[in-house]
Formats: C-alpha cells, structure tokens, sequence
C-alpha cells in the first residue's frame, strides 16, 4: 500500500466575496502580515450573509485551515464562523462551525474531508463569518491558509468515490420514488442492475408488512423489536427537553392544630440532600415580618416536617430574610451567612454577619461567628451567593450588598452601595480568605461583585460559574468562571452586548442550578425587575447552558400561552413568574423543586406564595416512542377498516386504539376523540399520483411508513429527501 | 486622563477658554469613515505633550467599546478604550468615571477622546461658509436621547 501523501499547503484564489470596505480588500487574506493592520479582509457591514468564497488550484482533499490573525486582540476577529466545501460553488456541505480566540496567536482547525471513513475532495471553501468579538463590529479575516492532499494520485481516487457516492444517492432517491409510486418493475430492474441497498433490510421487511401486506400486528411487534434493541436511542438523544410542571401537594396529617407546612413567603431559603431526597427550608419575610421557622420535605414522604418554629429559641439564627444557605452533603451539614435588615434597625450592633452551621444528624445549630468580619470574612451582605464544595471542606461566598448604618457621614461614600467581593471560608480551620475584591472588571482576573446573580459550583470541573445579577441601576450581561483550584477567572462571555434572543435576558429575576454530570446549567428566568416590562407577556422561561459546547438553549418560552389559550387558567399548570423565590434541583433524580416568592403585584405589595412545585425535564421515553408508534399504527389501521367495515372499525377504536392513548392527556384524548368522525367519511380527499396506478391504501400506508422510518437511526433510512421535490415551478 | 484644551490661546488669554476654539470632523485614519462631527483639539492633562481630539456628545452611532475598563500610570481615572465600528481598530477612550485631581483641575468636560496617530480632522465651517465654526456657536449638547437606563427598584432589596 502506498505511503500517505504529506499535506501540504493548498493554493488557492479569492472567487466570490459578500462585500469589502476601505482597502480590506479579499486578497488580503493570502497574505500573513500580523504587524499591518490593513492586510486582511473586512466586510462592509455584519449583515448577514457575508462570506468569502476561496477556489482551490485543483480539486484536494481540505484536511485543515489555518488562520492567521493580527499581532494585537481586534474586535473584527472572528467569534463564530462556519466553512463550507465542495466541488462546485451551489453544491457545499459544511466542514466545519468554530470560532477563534481573540490573540494574536494563529489557529489551525481540522476540516470534515470525509464521509463514511472515505475522503472526499473539494474545489470551492466558503468562510462563513457569524459573529465577530464585537458584536457591532464588522468581519476581518487576516489570514487564511489551507492544508490537504492535492497529489493527483490520492485526489484522483476520491473524485471518482465522490461521483460514484453521488450516483449511489441518487440511484436510492430514485429506488424510493419507484417505490412509492409501486413503478415495482423500474424498482427491481434498477435494484438488479445496480444492487444498491435503499435501506436496512429490517426496514425492507417493515414496508412488505406494513405497505404492501397490511400486517399490523407484525408491523408493531417488528417496532418493539426495534425499540428494544435501543434503534429509537439516536431519535431520543436529539429531541429536546420539554419542561414537566407539577404542583406538589404535601400529604397532611392532623396534628397539634399548626399549620404543617410553611406558610407563605419570599427571600426564604432552600437546599437539598440528594441522598435523602430532602429538601430544608429556612426562614423568609411573609410580607410583614422575618421568619425563622425551619422545615424538611421528605419527597418519598411527600411531607413537611417542621424541624424547628423558631430557630432562634435553640440556639440558632434569628428570624431572617435574604440569607442564603448551602448544604454539606458529605457531612450533612447546612451553613447559613448574611440577612437583610431595614433600615429602620440598622445600628452597630445588628449589623453584624452572624454565621451558623445546622448539623442534620444531631439537629444542633451552631454559632461559628457572631462576625466574619472581623474574621476576615464579609460584612453583613444579603443577596449574595454561596456554594458548597464539600470535596476540600470550603465554602465559597461571592457579592451581595453590603449593609452599613444610615447616617454614617465618615465616610463619604455611604450613599454609593458597596458589594462584597469573593471569599472562601475553610471549614476546619474556620479561617476566612479574601480571593478578590469588588473591581470593575479592571484586569482579565478581576470580578464586578453584585446582587441577586447566579454562582454555581461544578465539582467535577471544580469551577465556581457566576452570571448574571445587578450593581445599582446595571443589570450585568456577563458570565465568567472561577477555577476554585488555579484561582483563575475566565471569561465565558464579557456581556457588553447580548446576543439577543440566544442567551437569557438580564433584568428577570433568575434562578439557576447546575448538573455537573450532564455538564449543563438550568436557568428559570420570569418576573422582570422593570415595572414597565412586569406587565408584558413575558412569562416563565427555560435555558440550558451547555457547559462544554458554550452554548445556550431555551428550552422553553410561554410567553403566548394565555392568549391562545383563554380558557386555562396558566396558575395550575406551572408556576407563575415571581420574585425572591427558591429553586434548587436534586442532580441524581433529575428534579428541580420550587417553593413560594413575591409576585410582584402591586396591587397587593405584601402577598407572599407558598406553592411548591416539581419541574423535570424531559425527553420522550422509549416506552412513550412504543406506544406512540403503536397508536400511529392502529390509528391507520382503524382508518383503513372504517371504509370497509365501520362496525367492526368502532370495536376496534373502543378497544384496540383507546388502549394506546393516554387518556389523562387532554391533548391526546382530544385527538382520540375525533377520530369517530373517520368512520363518517367517505374517501375524497384523496389526490392521485400522477402516471402511478397507486391507490388511496398504498399511498397512506406509504406515509405510515416514511413517518415510522424517522424514529429509525439515519444509516438504516431511505434517503430522507424526495425526488419529486427536486422540481421548482 | 482628562483633557485640557489645547495650548494654542494660553499665551494671549489668562483662562482656558475653549468656547474660541474650533468645531472639527473627526475621521478615523483607518478606514477613513467619519467618527464624530463635534471634535476640539486639546491635551491631556495629566501630560501636556500628548496631543488628542476630544468630544462631548457619545459618538455611539460611529464607535463601540472594545476590552473592559482599565487605569493608566498618569491618574486614577477609569478608561475604556473605543474602536470605529467600520474597521475595529482602537481610535481612543472613554472616560467611565473621572478621578478627583482631574475632575478638579481645569477640564473642558469632555469625556470621548481621540487619539492624534488613529484620527485626522477637518475644521468644520460655520453656515456662512466662510468662518471656522467656533465652539461658542455649536449649538447646546442635544439629549443623549434613547440610552435606556435600568430602571432602579425603588426598593433596596425585593424578598
């Protein structure tokens, strides 16, 4: 076997560009002069599209491309962009979606060159800017260089692969039309004469069943087959998450006459034992005075158990409001720093930050400082935030505002609000270390402190990720990670202007979790802080960060659901947005819990929640893809006898299909129950197949078909496109 | 970081008096597109050796900030460089929050400065034609207009 060839520089030309401005001409770009500021290609504007389309000296295998940048950072490089190849300038396939680092330092990517383990060759590449490192600004690309094969002898090769896969594709394009349309002579003598597979035999023997034989029964035992050998696996991991609401009801026992579960309130706080599955509760204002009673919620209970009516009384924190807690899973113990005090009992002797551990086992609350600050801690802060790493026994707090006594004119700052910066509180040795004080993000390490923000710790990355929150009147964009280990911040995205749309908007009360495991970041954002926004339609929204792919998803927005749905009342389905509420989230069962909040209505300032809700998130399950293929299957099969033999037909919609319809979903019950009305229809709306003698039987059971073939992994499928969509009028 | 006005009428005049001095077109040397049409030639005044343009109005339709803030050795105001929006390249700074011995010391309250090497500048004429336009004839700082600011909870703390 010949040695492979080396990969070598590609030459290449400029063909097409979307535009240039100034002297940025595109045949700039073949040429790698970092100290010129001048020598690169920039766009006219950041409307898209803008591309440049580069022409390769002969067709080559693009293994990589390789940009060079400017000796300096510049806002016109490229955050995001994609690039395209193929032989011709309409026909590409894309190779590759990256971005690149604001330096100066050059970046090589490696390019997709092949298809099924096989090279492919290209004449054209296609650079797509998306976004550029200021999002106002426009593109420039310094530099660009290609490597790949272009030695005749390996390229020679793939071209003809390429024109044989081609062919192949087109040959299976036309399998399924024939097929289709029952051309079944054309089919065979083509299947003959090229042996080219349309699709896994499997799938073969579903069409001869379903199609052409009409054997149901066969058809569904041939799909739990499937679905037990994990086929629908790849269909399930691309579906996205839907958002399950559902509000709990703890069980009540008749006691002692007091309430059995917390009442209502907002600025309370909660964490979570997952082991345990046990949520704690503590504290909160009720719209008229702090609280300090403290409960756990068993889930495999569904009950409240009220551990303590007032903390205070054994030892612990007085009755509080925006503190905040964390949990020591390992050692089941619950921390708590800070409180929110008016104005009116501000003095010396409140304002000390009081510090407390809850031991779960022992149910013994200990006071660990009557002051972290003058431990070397922070100062009394409220609406702040502290994470847990119970792995090194250290607890870190970062912002919150700090209070401070009214009047006070020492110091002339007073009425400017300080935050707190970041510290880390080792539990053993009960010390308290500074890591960074507030700044305004002055030097790449520096951090902005804050309020009402987002911190989560990942313990397997062990990075603290902060986003999020308010200084005054600024609601900060930006998102940033803390390396507890290297003390190191890094920079997700600095905020200054917000993809809009693509990233949870600031300026909604948000409350975040994080699942180390899935590597992702939940985000519920509702209530905005903006009196003038709170009346709009915005709602409750759903975001999952990708941790790994930097990358933001929504899962859910309802900002419509009322119009469209009048008659519903959106209460009972899932919370309403609010303020001062608490989320936490059990990573091992995949569950978030919510309890109580401000909902912010000004008509009534002082109504506090006390609903407690479940959220999952959730992707169809194998069991639901069986019985939603089995339903599509007896829903046809029941229209298809309801034209032959409707008696028979309404038994089999009574019995059969009612089995395989959810009836305590108002959705699938509402379907099922239209379906009667097939038994009254007469065949009309049938439109035949041009030429093709196919019939109304063959051609619905053939879309049965292609809608049961899509929960089939991609390489066992018929092609997905069709012929006849080829044809533009 | 704040600048002064420029030196030309020191030698005749007791005060700074930048109402005399002239309207310029400010361009980035760059890419040659038109970064602000209220520019005043000055210095700075922590180094009077350093030669810049300044403005008064955000220029917000010509530039966008780049990078966070930053301190230089000269004062302890707080900068934020700015880039033209055409070609990216850096073409000054924003003063974010002016230290003390600055804002104390004779300033002409400009707070967007242009570097001399990244701009050119072009006198602007009055509407005669015929007569540099002059500072004292510019009319008033309009509303910087559609900024939208947060809105502050009037509360300290929402529980």
């Amino acid at each position: 076997m010949a040695a492979v060839p080396e990969n070598r520089v590609l030459a290449y030309s400029v063909c097409k560009w979307s535009s240039y401005s100034s002297t940025y001409l595109p045949e700039n770009i073949l040429v790698d002069k970092p100290n010129d500021q001048s020598s690169r290609w920039s766009s006219e504007s950041n409307y898209p599209p803008q591309y440049l389309i580069l022409k390769l000296e002969r067709p080559a295998i693009a293994q990589s491309i390789t940009f060079g940048k400017y000796e300096k950072t510049h806002v016109c490089n490229l955050k995001k962009f994609k690039v395209f190849g193929g032989m011709s300038e309409e026909n590409m396939t894309e190779i590759l979606s990256s971005g690149l680092k604001n330096d100066y330092n050059k970046e090589t990517f490696t390019l997709k060159h092949k298809i099924d383990e096989q090279m492919f060759p290209c004449r054209f590449i296609k650079i797509v800017p998306l976004m550029s490192w200021g999002p106002s600004f426009n593109f420039s690309i310094w530099y660009v260089e290609l490597h790949g094969i272009s030695e005749p002898d390996v390229v020679q090769p793939c071209l003809n692969w390429y024109s044989k896969y081609r062919e192949q594709e087109a040959i299976r394009l036309c399998l399924k039309h024939f097929r289709q349309h029952n051309y079944t002579e054309a089919f065979e003598s083509l299947q003959k004469k090229t042996r080219i597979a349309l699709e896994h035999p499997m799938l073969t023997d579903l069409h001869d069943k379903l199609v052409l034989k009409g054997d149901f029964d066969a058809c569904e035992e041939l799909i739990d087959k499937a679905v037990n050998e994990g086929l629908f696996n790849q269909y399930i991991s691309h579906q996205e998450y839907k958002p399950r609401w559902c509000q709990i009801i703890p069980k009540t026992t008749k006691g002692d006459g007091e309430e059995n579960r917390p009442g209502m309130r907002g600025g309370h706080q909660m964490v979570i034992d997952v082991q345990t599955e046990t949520v704690y509760l503590f504290g909160g204002w009720d719209g008229t005075q702090d609280l300090a009673d403290f409960w756990a919620y068993s889930v495999q209970d569904n009950q409240w158990l009220c551990i303590s009516r007032d903390t205070e009384k054994e030892n612990g924190p007085s009755a509080r409001s925006c503190h905040k807690m964390c949990i020591d899973s390992q050692r089941r113990q619950i921390y708590t720093l800070g409180r929110y005090l008016d104005s009116s009992v501000r003095n010396s002797k409140s304002l000390k930050s009081d510090f407390y551990r809850y031991d779960i086992d022992t149910n013994i609350w200990t006071l660990l400082s009557e002051d972290t600050s003058s431990d070397g801690g922070p100062k009394l802060v409220f609406d702040h935030q502290m994470c847990m790493d119970s792995e090194k026994h250290i607890i870190y707090t970062f912002g919150g505002r700090i209070l401070t006594c009214n009047g006070n004119l020492e110091d002339s700052r007073t009425n400017e609000p300080q935050f707190s910066g970041l510290y880390a509180y080792h539990c053993i040795s009960n010390t308290w270390k500074l890591l960074r004080d507030d700044s305004c993000n002055a030097g790449p390490e520096d951090v902005q402190s804050r309020i009402g923000h987002c911190m989560l710790f990942h313990n397997k990355n062990r990075c603290l990720y902060v986003f999020g929150g308010q200084r005054s009147k600024t609601y900060l964009n930006d998102f940033f990670s803390y390396d507890v280990d290297h003390d190191h911040v890094e920079i997700i995205s600095d905020g200054t202007k917000k993809d809009s749309g693509m990233v949870p908007m600031t300026g909604f009360t948000q409350r975040a979790t994080i699942d180390p495991e899935l590597n992702e970041i939940h985000v519920l954002s509702g209530l905005s802080k903006d009196k003038d926004k709170r009346e709009e339609n915005v709602r409750n929204s759903f975001w999952i960060y990708d941790i790994a792919r930097n990358s933001w998803s929504c899962v859910y927005k309802n900002d419509q659901s009322i119009k469209e749905n009048p008659s519903k009342n959106l209460q009972e389905e899932e919370p309403c947005p609010r303020f001062a509420h608490q989320l936490v989230y059990d990573e091992m069962h995949k569950v978030h819990y919510l309890f109580g909040g401000n909902p912010g209505k000004s008509c009534s300032p002082k109504m506090r929640l006390d609903d407690f809700w479940s959220l999952k998130l959730c992707r169809p399950t194998k069991e639901y893809l069986l019985r939603h293929c089995k339903y599509l299957i007896r829903k046809y099969r029941f229209e298809e006898k309801a034209q032959s033999e409707p008696l028979n037909a309404l038994k089999y919609l009574q019995n059969d299909l009612s089995s395989t319809v959810d009836h305590s979903d108002p959705e699938e019950t509402k379907e099922f129950q239209l379906l009667a009305s097939a038994l009254f229809k007469s065949s009309s709306d049938f439109i035949p197949l041009g030429f093709s003698d196919v019939d109304q039987v063959y051609a619905q059971r053939t879309q049965l078909f292609d809608t049961l073939v899509n929960f089939f992994p991609d390489s066992m499928t018929p092609p997905k496109g069709n012929l006849v969509d080829l044809i533009t009028l | 970081m704040i600048v002064y006005e420029h030196l030309d009428s020191l030698e005749t005049m007791p005060l700074p008096d930048f109402k005399n001095k002239c309207v310029s077109l400010i361009f980035c040397k760059f890419c040659e597109n038109i970064l602000c049409t209220r520019g005043m030639k000055a210095v700075l005044l922590a180094d009077n050796e350093v030669e810049l343009y300044s403005t008064d109005i955000p220029p917000n339709s010509t530039i966008d900030f780049v990078s966070s803030c930053y301190c230089t050795e000269s004062c302890r105001c707080k900068l934020k460089d700015i880039a033209c929006l055409k070609c990216g390249n850096i073409v000054g700074y924003h003063v974010v929050v002016p230290c003390k011995p600055c804002l104390m010391s004779c300033n002409n309250g400009h707070f967007w400065m242009f570097h001399t090497r990244a701009v050119f500048a072009i006198n602007r004429l009055d509407s005669s034609g015929l007569k540099l336009l002059l500072w004292r004839d510019l009319p008033e700082i309009e509303e910087t207009g559609n900024e939208e600011l947060g809105w502050l909870s009037e509360e300290e703390c929402i529980r």
